[in-house]
């Protein structure tokens, strides 16, 4: 795996989309890979309950025929918390202030979260 | 303004402003939305702009809430009541919450606020949309070619600061203490400034202006309260102990074979006719009657 090109595509994802404050990627089973998280967030934590969310939208897309899961968010008060599955093995939660426009976070995602899938599952060829 | 913008930048400025302005002449009404980074939108009536808003600017919800004047659960009530209305202004006069002038006052604020966000950043297509409405519009409308030129006057007034700071580029630490005394405002930015928040991230956590905190980082970094680092962080990439990477699972082990017929029994294959078969040694029932009639005679 590519550490750089993955922490790369984190860094430019904050940068590219304004209002997104902290990004995660973990695997599926909620052990952290990645994380762009202010002092503030226990990240290890933060992979472990996008995990546990994640794991309960995909049953339910499944057991009530909605298709392939895309991504949840939580709305809060003072922003706002989206979850994406990356393939099926991994995932990416992506944090944002109330300024975060999410039609423009889901559309820059998309691109990202597809690179992001093939820099996880690529093989490990430098012995990281 | 020319001093302040590369050629690029130049272009998407003219681009709104003659986008905005040509709302005007035309008294249209609508939205008129602006692509770009942080890029947002302006609501027009009849030519005037009566709201604003960007991802790069605080708007009125965000001052009210950051700054404590009211609580979540308390505004959440308040939508209710309004049928959900995103700003229940008159729920909020008729609590007591805020005055109707505050209101408005907040709303113009964050009108012009939106606009020097707008214009600060990076403008890459303007588009008229109708049939919108804005939810927290000011009672007298703005004029276009005004605000946009208030907002590119801030924005070159930002740029002749000792230390020039962009709303979306510099991500402030704090620096050595100096022991000056800070204003309520510095004390703040200074709590929330962790080298990741820029400007405007520090006016939403805080809930002020996004161009009074700009004003107020350039300051601080003019005056050593906070600085920059030269390189963003690094950000840590950890790997699960043992899996070099996360890829699809190994294909499990092939199950053995199941049987397709079932095994024939063959006759004393399990041994046991031997285990119960009479020793030759060793007395049997025959012999035990045989024992009984001889006692008997």
């Amino acid at each position: 795996m590519n550490r750089e090109a993955l922490a790369l595509e984190m860094r430019g994802l904050r940068e590219q989309v304004t209002g997104i404050t902290d990004t995660a990627v973990a695997a599926a089973d909620g052990l952290l890979i990645a994380s762009d998280t202010a002092e503030s967030i226990d990240p290890e934590g933060l992979a472990a309950l996008a995990a546990a969310g994640l794991g309960l939208a995909r049953r339910t897309t499944e057991a009530t025929a909605r298709g392939v899961l895309r991504q949840t968010v939580a709305y809060g008060s003072h922003g706002c918390a989206a979850f994406y599955a990356v393939g099926d093995t991994a995932l990416m939660v992506v944090l944002g202030d109330e300024g975060l426009d999410l039609e423009r976070l889901h559309r820059a995602t998309r691109p990202a979260l597809d690179r992001i899938g093939s820099i996880l599952t690529e093989k490990t060829t430098e012995g990281v | 303004m020319a001093d302040v913008r590369d050629a690029l930048g130049r272009v998407g400025y003219d681009r709104l402003a003659h986008a905005l302005m040509a709302c005007g002449h035309a008294e249209f009404t609508g939205e008129l939305r602006v692509s770009g980074r942080p890029g947002g939108a302006f609501h027009l009536r009849d030519g005037l702009v009566v709201a604003a808003e960007s991802p790069g600017a605080p708007g009125p919800d965000v001052l009210l809430l950051r700054t404590d004047r009211i609580d979540a659960e308390r505004w959440a009530e308040l939508v209710r009541e309004s049928d959900g209305a995103r700003w229940p202004a008159a729920e909020l006069v008729a609590r007591g919450y805020a005055g109707a002038a505050q209101l408005r006052v907040v709303c113009v604020m964050a009108l012009q606020d939106a606009a020097f966000a707008i214009v600060a950043g990076r403008v890459d297509g303007c588009e008229r949309v109708a049939g919108t409405e804005p939810h927290a519009p000011v009672a007298v409308g703005e004029p276009p070619a005004r605000l946009v030129q208030d907002a590119a006057r801030k924005l070159a007034a930002l740029a002749t600061l000792p230390y020039p700071v962009r709303p979306d580029r510099e991500r402030p630490l704090p620096g050595a203490p100096t022991g000056r005394p800070l204003t309520e405002l510095q004390q703040e930015l200074l709590a929330h400034a962790d080298g990741r928040r820029t400007a405007r991230d520090l006016a939403f956590r805080v809930g002020r202006g996004v161009y009074t905190v700009t004003v107020e980082v350039a300051r601080m970094l003019a005056e050593g309260f906070l600085e920059c680092a030269p390189t963003p962080a690094e950000i840590p990439v950890r790997l699960p102990p043992e899996v070099g990477a996360v890829r699809h699972r190994e294909p499990p082990p092939e199950p053995p074979p199941a049987p397709t017929v079932l095994p024939r029994r063959e006759p004393g294959a399990s041994g046991i006719t031997e285990a119960l078969a009479p020793s030759k040694h060793g007395t049997s029932w025959r012999g035990f009657f045989r024992l009984r009639h001889q006692a008997a005679e």
